[in-house]
This record gives structure tokens, C-alpha cells and sequence, in this order.
């Protein structure tokens, strides 16, 4: 997981504007990414670690959540791996390749 | 983190060659691909954290089981989805 937002904006004003855009698609891309893994990790999360919600997140469901985070993003670097391999060996063998 | 119209507007695309037009292009094909992949990750971690992570989450480690588990899930999704593109394949002749 590289870059959940990233800084360098301030260099916007004085670039050509073919890397200007380019670095706004970037950023756009990075800062979806990172809106998605955050709203399914919390959807997980909660699921997994506050099955009651009481009046308060106690320190149990806290410390669940921040095992459940760390898991869930190992979980997304494994199925990422696991994937790009995959359809990388695809398009290699020239396999009408899905592409899910 | 706000890429608003007005940072937009400032910039003069007039100003680009047409070598530079056909480089963003390219740009945003492999932008747009590399979307579509992670967009792919996302749904298949979904998937797949919901079928192999079943028991008490008490360490942030995937355990010997979840790892291999995921992986498997990873590739079976993708032969099934195989599977369904044939069957389509065979219906459509």
C-alpha cells in the first residue's frame, strides 16, 4: 500500500502542464484508493469488532480493531500479489485473459 | 485533499505539443488500467477476508491458515470466473 495521499502539490503552479496533469490523475487515483480501503476496512471491522455497539468503543473493541486493520491491509497486500501474478502468467501464456 | 475546477482552470492546455497530448493519452490508459486492477484488489480482498478470516481477530498477522487461504481464494475466484466466461462462450455458439 504506497501513497494514501502523498504531499508536493505546491510544485503545481510552475510545472508544464503536461506533468500537472498527469500528477493531478495521480493523486486522484491515490486518494480513491485510499477512500476504498478505508470504507472496507471499516465495514469489516466494525462487523468483526463491535457486534453490540454500547454507549462507548471499549478498549477491547479498540484493540480489536486495530489487530482487524492491520489484518485486513496484509490481506490486501496478499490478494494483490496473488493477483498481479496471476494475470501477469496470463497474459504471458497468452490466455484469454478475463481480466475480473 | 481537494483537486477542485480552479486548479484546472489555471492550466493553459493550448500550450500542449501534440507529442504531449499523445503521452497523456497514453498516460491515462495505463492510469485507467492500473485503476481498474487495484478496483479488482479491493473487491477480491472483500471477498476473500469474508470467506478465510472467520476466527477471534486477536493479532493484526495473517496466521499460517488465512495466508494460504487467501491466496487460494484469490486463484479459485479467478478459475471460476473462467469457468463462467466458457459457459457463456458455449451458449453464445
Amino acid at each position: 500500500m504506497d501513497s494514501l495521499g502523498g504531499s508536493g502539490m505546491s510544485a503545481y503552479a510552475n510545472g508544464d502542464p503536461k506533468t500537472t496533469v498527469m500528477r493531478q490523475i495521480q493523486q486522484e487515483a491515490a486518494v480513491q484508493n485510499a477512500r476504498m480501503l478505508v470504507e472496507k476496512l471499516n465495514e469489516h471491522c466494525f462487523e468483526r469488532c463491535v457486534p453490540k455497539p454500547g454507549s462507548s468503543l471499549s478498549k477491547g473493541e479498540e484493540t480489536c480493531f486495530t489487530a482487524c486493520m492491520e489484518k485486513y491491509m496484509t490481506a490486501w497486500n496478499v490478494v494483490s500479489r496473488q493477483y498481479v501474478s496471476r494475470i501477469q502468467k496470463e497474459a504471458q501464456s497468452g490466455q484469454p485473459n478475463a481480466m475480473f | 485533499m481537494d483537486l477542485g475546477p480552479s486548479t484546472a482552470q489555471q492550466l493553459d492546455l493550448s500550450k500542449l505539443t501534440d507529442r504531449d497530448k499523445a503521452e497523456l493519452q497514453q498516460f491515462v490508459v495505463n492510469e485507467s488500467q492500473k485503476s481498474r486492477i487495484q478496483q479488482s484488489i479491493h473487491s477480491l480482498t472483500d471477498i476473500c477476508f469474508r470467506k478465510c478470516i472467520t476466527s477471534k481477530i486477536s493479532s493484526g498477522k495473517l496466521d499460517r491458515y488465512e495466508e494460504p487461504c487467501m491466496q487460494n481464494c484469490v486463484d479459485r475466484f479467478m478459475d471460476a470466473n473462467y469457468v463462467v466466461l466458457k459457459e457463456l462462450e458455449k451458449m453464445r455458439s
